[in-house]
């Protein structure tokens, strides 16, 4: 990584620098050849690719990449010694001999061979980072948050255009079969849920302490600021610092509510959240939120609620849950918490059921001594319990790995990004609206306008 | 009574235990093999519309019921879990009893059916059911209990009809 560059923050960009930007913008994307979500790798099935940043998420998405047949590995970046010597071992023990970089500049100047790289270091230094690699001619899969500024989510937009480069953004549930199923077959081709009214999404996490480092592994002050951490203990949590990352709604929150845009097929019109630092003293960030959308379908006007606890683990896991008059549909990436369920006037099944779409739920065996007449109903205008279906697809590999396949096919010229970076920037505005409800304790009303980078 | 009015009455009643002896079968037959059944999952790829592979690559699992000796299992395993805890249900007496259960139903069930020495065979399917309320009664299943009673009053009806026996392998 180049040192000091996420300092040159755009949130106060001035009116005159802005319209400089945007027609310099406006003018390289009309210039700019058209962006092609196929590209060419230079040569056969084995693509070369550097991974920078061996954080948690990179090592996710190094064990994925593993096991994906062609992908080389002929570098790796991240500032702390550490996790580079752990890349390096890793790699080797894995039959890849890796060099191994503090910048990711010195990389790109010294790795001649290298066809797309993995970006998956603090939030802060993906638009940096991912406008260099594009800019040197590399394809790019980065990790969500594009960015922790809508400037730097915008910017990776535009240069992914001037370049024609391959940006897919990390929201990885868009390529997993199960939620290309829920999606394509049982909302579009049979309209499962009817009219979908509702949504609600969550990700509730009990308290955990802040992480820590190996004394001996600790980096001078000096190497910290060079790369904008205050501290050790900064660089280990930056995701709760404001400088560095976006927090719960960011982190979490991001993948959950591209999810309610992507199912729902359009941006919210409104949104209202609270949110604070409630129980951590120590982080800048909030850390629990509760958000509410509102979204405009041809159908009629449908509501989400999202929520993102730190501070507990209640409320039956994570999960993406749509609600509509025929069904509702809990997706959520572990397949325990998914589940359909049909309301009682809904037309039939069958027909779906038949072709695999969805399976019956066994009925839970009743115990002899169940003394229940088997109405559970302690009120009579409650409505009945529903049947409950689940989704029979299968997802026989590690959640990030038909993501990381989907970039490689399509560097390869085979096939279209699922999520290349102007979809995800309408997905990862939605986040940064909830985080301005949050800090305004307002209505914020969006624009179709403000999804368009 | 004249003769007809008796040969009316006779065929109803030969008419009836012929209708026993097959509900009885049949019952007997289907419940053996089901101990001879078990389910598989298997993955397949998600078909379109159009019967082609979905265009995500998803695949799904899809259970199937198939029967094998293998798969063999007399009662299901919490039950069994139930009747070991039974001091009056030694292992040495059920293990036996498990290893000939589903055999003993089958073949009941085809005598019945076929007429294979009837009334012998009517009886020894109301002893095996007498001895499953045996066990039924000790974990008190009383709604199971109840179920095998209807079964074995349908054999005690059987079995004052066997005078009436016709389309039958053996006389008896």
């Amino acid at each position: 990584m180049s040192s000091r560059e996420p300092e040159v923050k755009t949130d106060g960009l001035g009116r005159r620098r802005f319209l400089k930007t945007a027609t310099a913008a406006g003018l390289s994307i009309a210039l700019a050849p058209l962006h092609s979500a196929y590209a060419q790798a230079d040569s056969g099935d084995s693509i070369n690719i550097a991974l920078v940043g061996l954080g948690a998420q990179g090592r996710v998405l190094m064990d994925a990449m593993l096991k994906i047949p062609g992908v080389r590995f002929v570098a790796i970046c991240d500032i702390w010694p550490y996790a580079r010597t752990y890349g390096q071992r890793y790699l080797k023990k894995n039959g890849f001999e890796v060099r191994a970089y503090e910048s990711h500049k010195e990389m790109l100047e010294k790795e001649k061979d290298l066809q797309a790289v993995v970006v998956a270091c603090p939030d802060f230094w993906h638009a940096p980072i991912t406008n260099d690699c594009l800019r040197a001619g590399h394809h790019v899969y980065c990790e969500k948050m594009m960015s922790n500024t809508i400037e730097g989510a915008r910017s990776m937009v535009q240069t992914m255009r001037e370049t024609g480069k391959l940006l897919q953004i990390g929201h990885q549930r868009r390529s997993n079969p199960r939620y290309l199923v829920a999606r394509n077959r049982l909302l579009g081709e049979a309209r499962l849920l009817g009219r979908i009214t509702a949504a609600n999404a969550q990700w509730n996490r009990a308290v955990s302490a802040d992480l820590g480092w190996p004394n001996h592994t600790a980096m001078p002050k000096e190497l910290l600021e060079k790369y904008g951490y205050s501290d050790m203990h900064q660089f280990r949590n930056w995701r709760w610092f404001k400088k560095c990352g976006g927090g719960p709604l960011s982190d979490l929150g991001a993948h959950q509510i591209d999810i309610l845009n992507w199912f729902l097929d359009v941006s919210p019109s409104t949104v209202i959240a609270s949110g604070g630092r409630d129980y951590y003293s120590g982080h800048e960030w909030l850390d629990n939120a509760m958000v509410i959308y509102e979204y405009k379908l041809p159908e009629g006007t449908a509501r989400a609620f999202y929520q993102v606890q730190t501070t507990t683990s209640a409320g039956g896991g994570y999960y993406e849950q749509f609600m509509g008059t025929e069904g509702t549909l809990r997706m959520s990436e572990n397949p325990k918490y998914t589940q359909i369920n049909r309301e009682a006037a809904a037309p039939p099944w069958d027909q779906w059921i038949s072709r695999h779409l969805l399976a019956a739920q066994k009925a839970p065996a009743k115990s002899d001594d169940d003394s229940s007449s088997g109405n559970d109903k302690v009120d009579a205008r409650e409505t009945a319990e529903l049947a409950a279906y689940y989704l029979p697809v299968i997802l026989s590999k590690l959640i990030h790995q038909p993501h990381l396949e989907n970039f490689f096919n399509a560097v390869r010229g085979r096939g279209t990004l699922n999520c290349p970076a102007d979809e995800a920037f309408k997905s990862e505005m939605a986040v940064f609206k909830a985080i301005e409800a949050v800090e305004t304790r307002s209505l914020v009303t969006c624009k179709s306008s403000d999804f368009i980078a | 009574m004249s003769d007809s009015q008796i040969q009316t009455r006779d065929s109803g009643s030969m008419l009836a235990l012929l209708l026993l002896r097959a509900w009885l079968g049949v019952r007997a037959v289907v419940t053996g093999l089901e101990k001879f059944s078990d389910t598989r999952t298997l993955q397949v790829p998600l078909l379109d519309a159009a019967g082609k592979p979905d265009s995500s690559g998803a695949v799904v699992e899809v259970t199937q019921k198939f029967y094998s000796l293998h798969s063999y299992h007399a009662i299901p395993d919490s039950m069994k879990e139930k009747f070991s805890q039974e001091p009056l249900l030694p292992a040495f007496m059920t293990a036996p009893y498990y290893a000939v259960l589903g055999w003993a139903l089958i073949a009941l069930g085809l005598a019945v059916l076929v007429g294979l020495w009837t009334r012998a065979s009517l009886f020894l399917m109301g002893l095996l059911y007498v001895s499953l309320t045996f066990g039924l009664i000790l974990i008190k299943q009383d709604g199971g209990v109840s179920w095998l009673a209807i079964h074995v009053a349908l054999i005690a009806v059987a079995l004052s009809l066997t005078k009436h026996n016709r389309f039958a392998l053996t006389r008896s």
